[in-house]
């Protein structure tokens, strides 16, 4: 996990981003607005959010990003574990590498 | 979020195809099994590959489960088809489709290709089976102790499942048990009229069987092979009913080699 002091200006931005869809799912789905969203939080154990909420993060995510970020083909490249322990921060670095890449590409 | 009124009920669906804009080769439809179930188990396994492989993919939860609507009754197979068989046509999907299904989402997708036979260009039955009595009474079994142990004693029974499995098991079993005490799923389910073995044998595409090896089902393999006129299986060694997500690049490999060959055939015919 990257130190909370060395976060880039590009990595802040996509926490703010990730958070604010984040506080709507959890809104939308659970009636729940005073969730607190960091880089550590978990999406299974602190959010509890379910597989098919995930799915509903995928199409906040693409509306967010476009084609540039493919969340379905980034969980699906991990083993079930990772899934588990997957945290809000883990999601920043695979959006901005992915931003990184679209904007190279 | 796409949301399709079938007319009957409003099913989640998410569609996607290849990403270069090719014009997909063909179409695949993904049926998730029961009560803990939805379309994030294809999502987020094989359905990017299977994009990324030229076809067009459509996934839906089924009434009750994931984003769909939970109508309190109609929850027998044959609701289950007529919901698949709405949806299709709601996405002017006409031609023949690949039909996958997941455990219950299997008997649903066969029960399609047994109802229109022509409409099906081939079948992967992922630890399932077609619906004969003798499935009647082994899902009678699991939805009663669903509804009896579970929806009707859930403090204890989500007591002892987070103790023996988890917080996440006892998590998917909450989501159960509302399911089962909210609609008439647990009762309908067993009550569903199956296939005869003529409408079994009706299904003339390639059908592909695929199972985890430790798991109970199968020992329905050679069954399966027999009772249909083009049916191979496979059985994933060191799995249980969940080979689909936990076995996902094997399985979906198996899918993908089947709808090719089946496509091949099929142009071959045309």
């Amino acid at each position: 996990m990257t130190p909370h002091t060395s976060v880039t200006a590009d990595e802040r931005t996509v926490l703010a981003d990730l958070t604010e869809l984040l506080a709507r799912l959890m809104e939308d789905e659970y009636g729940l607005d005073d969730i607190e969203i960091g880089p550590d939080t978990t999406f299974n154990r602190d959010l509890e959010l379910e597989s098919i909420d995930l799915v509903t993060l995928a199409g906040l995510l693409q509306e967010r990003y476009g084609d540039r970020v493919n969340f379905a083909e980034f969980l699906a490249g991990m083993e079930f574990d990772e899934i588990i322990e997957l945290t809000v921060g883990r999601l920043v670095e695979y959006v901005v590498a992915s931003l990184h890449a679209a904007e190279a590409s | 979020m796409a949301m399709v009124d079938t007319g009957a009920v409003r099913l989640h669906v998410q569609r996607i195809g290849p990403r270069d804009g090719r014009p997909a080769t063909a179409t695949v439809v993904l049926v998730h099994g029961l009560l803990t179930d939805s379309l994030a188990s294809y999502y987020f396994t094989v359905a990017p590959a299977f994009a990324a492989a030229g076809l067009d993919v459509v996934m839906y939860d089924l009434r009750g489960h994931g984003r769909s609507a939970r109508p309190a009754d109609g929850y027998t197979l044959d609701d289950n088809v007529d919901d698949l068989e709405a949806l299709l046509d709601r996405l002017a999907v006409t031609g023949p489709v690949h039909l996958v299904g997941n455990s219950y989402g299997g008997t649903v997708a066969f029960g399609y290709a047994a109802r229109h036979p022509e409409r099906a260009a081939s079948v992967t039955l992922i630890e399932s089976e077609p619906a004969t009595p003798a499935w009647a009474v082994k899902l009678g079994g699991i939805l009663d102790r669903v509804v009896t142990q579970l929806a009707h004693n859930e403090t204890d029974a989500i007591a002892w499942i987070t103790a023996h499995r988890g917080h996440n098991t006892a998590r998917l079993a909450r989501g159960a048990a509302r399911l089962a005490r909210d609609t008439t799923l647990g009762r309908d389910i067993p009550a569903s009229r199956v296939l005869t073995e003529e409408q079994i044998t009706a299904v003339r595409c390639p059908v592909l069987g695929v199972y985890g090896g430790d798991s109970d089902l199968a020992e329905l393999a050679p069954w399966l092979e027999a009772s249909l006129p083009d049916c191979r299986t496979v059985v994933i060694p060191g799995h249980e009913h969940s080979v689909l997500v936990e076995a996902a690049p094997a399985v979906g490999g198996h899918v993908l080699a089947l709808v090719r060959e089946a496509e091949r055939a099929g142009a071959e015919v045309r």
